[in-house]
């Protein structure tokens, strides 16, 4: 389980995150919403190491990872989908699936890249291919191929539907399904809501650095009132 | 061919000597670090390498070794002080190490030689021994070019936020790239002492940081083709241009600034763009693809050698 406890994050004077706690279950999906600048992305990024949280813990099964560098995090299980895929447009995407192998054992990386092939086969398809001629979608699915590349025990996904078509945001929505079937604890951070409640088993509302409403995707769909407080009435549109 | 090579034997040398201190500032380009502290261990190496020969009679070998070593264990110390800077303000710190080393040339006394410099360098450096170091040196480099150091390396570079959260530590590699530098410019200036047995201001000089930057912008900075390029055309080509006489340096700034203009990845990179368009001309087009059509065969989507050509 991963299990991030009373975390408090800030930069210079101002504090981004103010206490918030969360739990991911492996196989799980723990989606995570709110408003721009609510402290959802700094969360993951102190998660994974790429800023140091100010106060707090964040554990992974029995070790804990708080404050750890970037790269250690990566060693010890978690695995970050940076917010815009930032895939590398010359290379092929089998050379973008490979930076991310650095901390997989030799024997296992076969393994891992076959699993990948079997939940994203457009990759595989399209393999030897430039990654920049891929669709936004499928960079978002070489972003997350990358990331599982390192054979984690949980992802982190940064507004993986950003920018995306809506029907390709279903496509994504349902891969990230299909890691947490395969056993990855998946947290998730999103300002569309209807991008991850079908899929999310539990669900955490944040503002200005705290959490404001937890629960399951029932719920929060009818408290619609709470969400419409934080994200506006288009949030819900479809919902 | 000998009656030539015997009488620009200095020139060639000097070729050698040019890759060095080019690949010295073009390696920690090329991993993102905006370094040039190389002409600064240029003048370590330099200085160390004439004290060691003049002072402990010590042979080729081992004054390369420990002059590079000097040199790489300051990069070491300078790195860990200002790794954390980024970009221009990198560049400008190591502009003032690279001035300090001047300073302390001409304020060394007997180590150095003050304004006078140091003389009778003479060692037994052959000319197989300085060609030799020079290609180990370069296969090195190229090792780091292909594969998945490469890909690495790139990352690093190019989004070091994301080479971390995929467990590359981006600090080890910064710091290696002060290392690396710092003994590539520490051997570059201990063979220039060796190959004209004196050392003196010049080899500190600010002008070496204009020298080896137009080097690798003009040669290509991601490749060391692009610094050997580099370093062939600009210590040759003074000797061409003498043929236009007081021109000279007008001639010479105006490459410069073409080449800064037209040739945005040098030389090489022209070479490198040249080429692709060639093997384009004679590839099947790519055809988009219908929505009920199955698998596309592979080999039809774009070739694997355009990443090598970066």
């Amino acid at each position: 389980m991963l299990q991030i406890s009373d975390l408090h994050v800030s930069y210079g004077h101002v504090e981004a995150v103010a206490g918030i706690d969360l739990e991911v279950r492996p196989g799980q999906v723990s989606l995570v919403l709110g408003p721009n600048g609510a402290g959802k992305s700094t969360t993951l990024n102190a998660v994974a190491g790429v800023v140091r949280p100010a106060r707090g813990s964040v554990r992974v099964g029995d070790l804990d990872t708080t404050g750890l560098p970037a790269h250690r995090v990566v060693g010890a299980g978690v695995a970050l989908v940076p917010e815009g895929r930032r895939v590398f447009a010359p290379m092929t995407v089998e050379e973008n699936l490979r930076l991310g192998g650095h901390t997989t054992a030799p024997g296992r990386a076969r393994e891992v890249l076959e699993r990948i092939w079997e939940i994203f086969p457009v990759l595989h398809e399209r393999r030897r291919g430039a990654a920049g001629l891929l669709s936004g979608g499928e960079q978002q699915m070489l972003a997350f191929g990358r990331a599982l590349v390192s054979d984690p025990a949980f992802v982190l996904l940064d507004e993986p539907s950003m920018g995306l078509a809506p029907a390709m945001v279903d496509v994504v929505v349902e891969k990230v399904g299909l890691m947490a079937e395969s056993g990855i604890g998946v947290l998730m951070v999103e300002q569309n809501a209807e991008a991850g409640l079908g899929i999310a088993s539990d669900v955490t509302v944040v503002n200005r650095g705290q959490v404001a409403f937890r629960g399951t995707s029932a719920e929060v769909r009818a408290d619609a009132s709470v969400l419409r407080a934080f994200l506006g009435e288009s949030a819900l549109a479809e919902g | 061919m000998s009656a030539f090579y015997a009488s620009n034997l200095v020139l060639v040398q000097a070729t050698l000597v040019a890759i060095l201190l080019a690949l010295s500032i073009q390696v920690p380009l090329r991993l993102g670090v905006f370094s040039l502290a190389g002409v600064g261990s240029y003048g370590i190496g330099a200085y160390v390498s004439a004290n060691l020969v003049l002072r402990e009679e010590m042979g080729a070998v081992p004054t390369m070794l420990v002059s590079g070593l000097v040199a790489a264990a300051v990069g070491l110390v300078l790195g860990v002080v200002i790794y954390r800077l980024a970009g221009l303000y990198l560049a400008m710190a190591t502009i003032a190490f690279d001035l300090t080393v001047g300073v302390v040339a001409l304020n060394g006394g007997e180590w150095t030689g003050g304004p006078v410099g140091l003389f009778g360098v003479f060692a037994d450096l052959t000319m197989g021994l300085l060609f030799g170091t020079v290609v180990l040196v370069l296969v090195l480099v190229h090792l780091t070019e292909v594969g998945r150091l490469a890909r690495r390396i790139t990352t690093v570079r190019e989004d070091p936020e994301l080479a971390a959260s995929m467990g590359v530590n981006v600090r080890a590699y910064r710091l290696t790239a002060f290392v690396v530098s710092g003994f590539l410019g520490g051997l570059a200036g201990c063979l220039n002492t060796l190959t004209r047995s004196a050392v003196g201001l010049q080899d500190v000089s600010f002008h070496l940081v204009v020298v080896a930057l137009t080097t690798i912008i003009v040669g290509g900075a991601l490749s060391w083709r692009g610094a050997v390029i580099g370093a062939v055309l600009f210590t040759w080509l003074p000797s061409v241009l003498e043929v236009v006489g007081e021109w000279q340096e007008f001639v010479y700034g105006l490459i410069v600034v073409l080449a800064a203009i037209f040739l945005p990845t040098g030389l090489y990179g022209l070479w490198c763009s040249a080429r692709r368009r060639v093997v384009e001309r004679f590839r099947p087009p790519v055809r988009p693809r219908r929505p009920d059509e199955p698998d596309v065969p592979a080999a039809t989507v774009a070739p694997e050698h355009e990443v090598a050509a970066r």
